[in-house]
């Protein structure tokens, strides 16, 4: 089943046109990596499937439903980590967590947001104001998020930036028990080497080109774009 | 596509508007100052109001079809909608400004003053100040959707709120300062009244004119951008 | 319900965050104590003149208050990207907005509460016993400014402006509610009947409702365009 299809997507922003007509799909269980060079379009991609933006032509559908449409129910399935970090600096993290989450209409018990924020390492932190977390530590509260809520697809935008070596670790190993549950995810990145661990298919965007390769193929490479 | 078909309809049509409002205000003028008779109590000075009526009337007007039109966008966020948005707050602007220049200039004569705070003029007083607003709004907006959505909120809420600004400014004059000379109730002559009549429509009809004109400009614009976003994809430019 | 839940969860976090770092709150009371200070400079004041102006003095300061106030209100959600995620979240956008407004409301009444008894001590006025009266007219002439507030705010935060932009777009719009606020209060500190300016409060409270359901339902545009 089509987890993710965007069919000949465009989108400008006033003069500059960043995607024209990219088709793309991603299957239910499968982890699907996006590379392409600055300014291609990978991240303007994964903001239409997050529906926080409007194509300027073409449709997308998740999980089965139109992404024009269907929006709400879309927004019920889907979880976003991107550039921002979605905290209230004068809030502790626990409490950020509650909120967060609180909002979706579900209140998790202490133990479940504890066993959460172990799994990415910053348990001790819980009580910490998240005014105080350090970039990879928002990132991996960011991840912990995403444990809680188990979306049916994960967008990843930079998935490894800003992780240490063993973040980048604990966020392949949330990768990996997101797609062996059925979820999909699609991520876009520069690492190819974490990359290799978790993907299941590897796409090229340049010049609103998405070339397919395989992932023997991503690591051998000499340049991919 | 709805907007190729839009435009097509205003270039077919626009000129019959632009002829009609030219026959129209020329005969609205020529009988306005020169057949008219001046009025019993305001004298020459009443031939302003064949300027100054319609253009309020026509704000008013300009200013209910960027709230129909803003209305419409939020629905169908159609582009080539918020184009005739734009086209509908400019031109809103225009004909505020001018009714509120003539208006002023009406005023000096027959109420001694250049201003007062009279219900109306401070709402079409107010009216210009959203409408400065909204055209600075858009200017600082760069996402094309999220500018027209934005400012079509606004618009909605100036309309909203215009009934009510009139409402308490009338109230608060009929506190603080007594209608000196009330323009209610003034019967109005036949031969003034055939000049007005002209006057209203015609610039009615300049009002779609120009909107039908500066839509499709918006809409040019609009389309040139998309191509020139399209030669700098390519590196042509 | 989760409606309710969400209006809940906004204004909660809104409260801690303002319990915390008190920012709002202390920025514009020592503003309008600045306006204040100006103000009993500007004019000389006799007892006779301090009832003819002191409304106004009243309704300017906190016309200001609310312009720092609520301009600022939506920073909060943007400094971190917050708005976003509410974007992605599948739930009623105009339970964020009333979350909101009820927090900025509280804020703006606290304040109003506070500067109450120093406008009394300033400028000597003669108004303990009229206090309820006064409570009421801020009220109602508080719930119009921070609906209007609150969605400009919305509307604002975002574009590079934001400072001038704000007072822009709400002070022509709030033009009925400073009128009405200001008669009111001029009624109050005249010892008129109740009868004799309850009529301007009636229209206060047209105001607000009519600004409450037009902005809670036009807010869903704010985060979905």
């Amino acid at each position: 089943m089509n987890a993710i299809l965007g069919t000949s997507l465009s989108k400008s922003f006033q003069h500059y046109q960043v995607l024209k007509e990219v088709s793309i799909s991603v299957q239910a269980g499968e982890c699907y990596a996006l590379f392409g060079p600055n300014g291609a379009g990978k991240t303007t991609l994964l903001r239409i499937f997050a529906t926080l933006h409007r194509p300027s032509s073409g449709s997308f559908e998740i999980m089965g439903m139109d992404g024009k449409r269907d929006r709400v129910k879309v927004r019920d399935v889907i979880y976003l980590i991107g550039h921002g970090s979605y905290l209230y600096d004068d809030l502790s993290v626990k409490e950020n967590i509650q909120f967060a989450i609180g909002i979706r209409g579900w209140n998790p018990t202490e133990a479940e947001i504890k066993k959460a924020l172990d799994q990415v390492g910053i348990g001790r932190f819980a009580r910490l104001r998240s005014r105080y977390l350090s970039a990879g530590m928002k990132k991996r509260l960011s991840i912990a998020k995403a444990l809680l809520i188990r979306p049916k697809v994960l967008f990843l935008d930079e998935g490894y930036a800003s992780l240490d070596e063993r973040g980048v670790g604990m966020m392949n190993e949330c990768i990996r028990s997101f797609t062996q549950a059925g979820s999909a995810v699609l991520m876009t990145t520069h690492d190819r080497g974490p990359t290799a661990d978790v993907a299941h298919r590897v796409g090229v965007l340049n010049r609103s080109v998405l070339t397919e390769i395989s992932v023997k193929d991503m690591v051998t490479a000499d340049a991919l774009f | 596509m709805v907007a190729t078909r839009f435009i097509g309809w205003l270039r077919k049509y626009e000129k019959w508007f632009g002829l009609t409002a030219t026959v129209l205000i020329s005969a609205g003028l020529y009988t306005g100052l020169v057949t008219s008779s001046p009025d019993y109590y305001q004298g020459e000075v009443v031939r302003i109001m064949y300027v100054h009526v319609p253009f309020a009337q026509t704000a008013m007007l300009a200013y209910s079809t960027l709230f129909l039109c803003s209305i419409w966008y939020l629905w169908k966020k159609e582009a080539v909608v918020d184009n005739a948005c734009h086209a509908a707050a400019g031109l809103s602007l225009f004909f505020t400004a001018g009714g509120l220049i003539t208006g002023s200039i009406w005023g000096k004569p027959t109420w001694n003053a250049w201003w007062v705070w009279d219900p109306r003029l401070t709402s079409f007083a107010i009216m210009f100040l959203t409408l400065v607003g909204y055209l600075m709004l858009r200017t600082f907006l760069d996402d094309k959707e999220k500018k027209a959505t934005f400012s079509a909120i606004l618009a909605i809420i100036g309309f909203v709120d215009l009934p009510i600004i009139h409402f308490s400014v009338e109230w608060w004059r009929s506190l603080h300062q007594p209608l000196s000379v009330s323009n209610r109730g003034v019967s109005i002559a036949p031969d003034m009244l055939v000049p007005f009549t002209l006057m209203s429509i015609g610039v009615g009809i300049l009002f779609s004119y120009m909107l039908m004109v500066r839509t499709q400009m918006l809409y040019l614009e609009h389309l040139l951008e998309a191509k020139q976003g399209r030669l700098l994809n390519e590196g042509q430019l | 319900m989760h409606f309710f839940r969400v209006i809940r969860w906004i204004a909660w976090k809104d409260l801690l965050s303002e319990y915390r770092n008190r920012e709002n709150i202390s920025s514009m009371f020592f503003f309008a104590l600045n306006v204040i200070l100006i103000f009993s400079f500007s004019f000389s004041l006799d007892s006779e003149t301090i009832k003819e102006i002191m409304p106004g003095i009243i309704w300017v300061a906190f016309g200001f208050t609310a312009i720092i106030g609520l301009g600022k209100s939506f920073l909060i959600e943007v400094n971190n990207d917050c708005m976003e995620y509410f974007q992605t979240l599948p739930i009623p956008k105009g339970a964020i907005y009333l979350g909101k407004f009820l927090g900025n409301l509280l804020f703006m009444l606290t304040v109003e509460i506070v500067l109450f008894p120093l406008f009394v001590l300033f400028f000597n006025l003669d108004m303990i016993d009229q206090f309820l009266q006064l409570l009421l007219i801020s009220t109602v002439a508080t719930i119009g400014l921070s609906a209007l507030g609150t969605l400009f705010s919305a509307l604002t935060v975002q574009i590079r402006a934001r400072e001038v932009m704000f007072p822009i777009l709400l002070l022509p719009l709030s033009v009925p509610i400073f009128i009405g606020a200001v008669e009111a209060t001029r009624g109050v500190l005249n010892a008129d009947a109740f009868s004799l300016y309850s009529h301007w409060i009636e229209l206060l409270v047209v105001f607000d409702v009519i600004f409450v359901i037009v902005s809670f339902w036009i807010f869903e545009f704010i985060l979905d365009y």
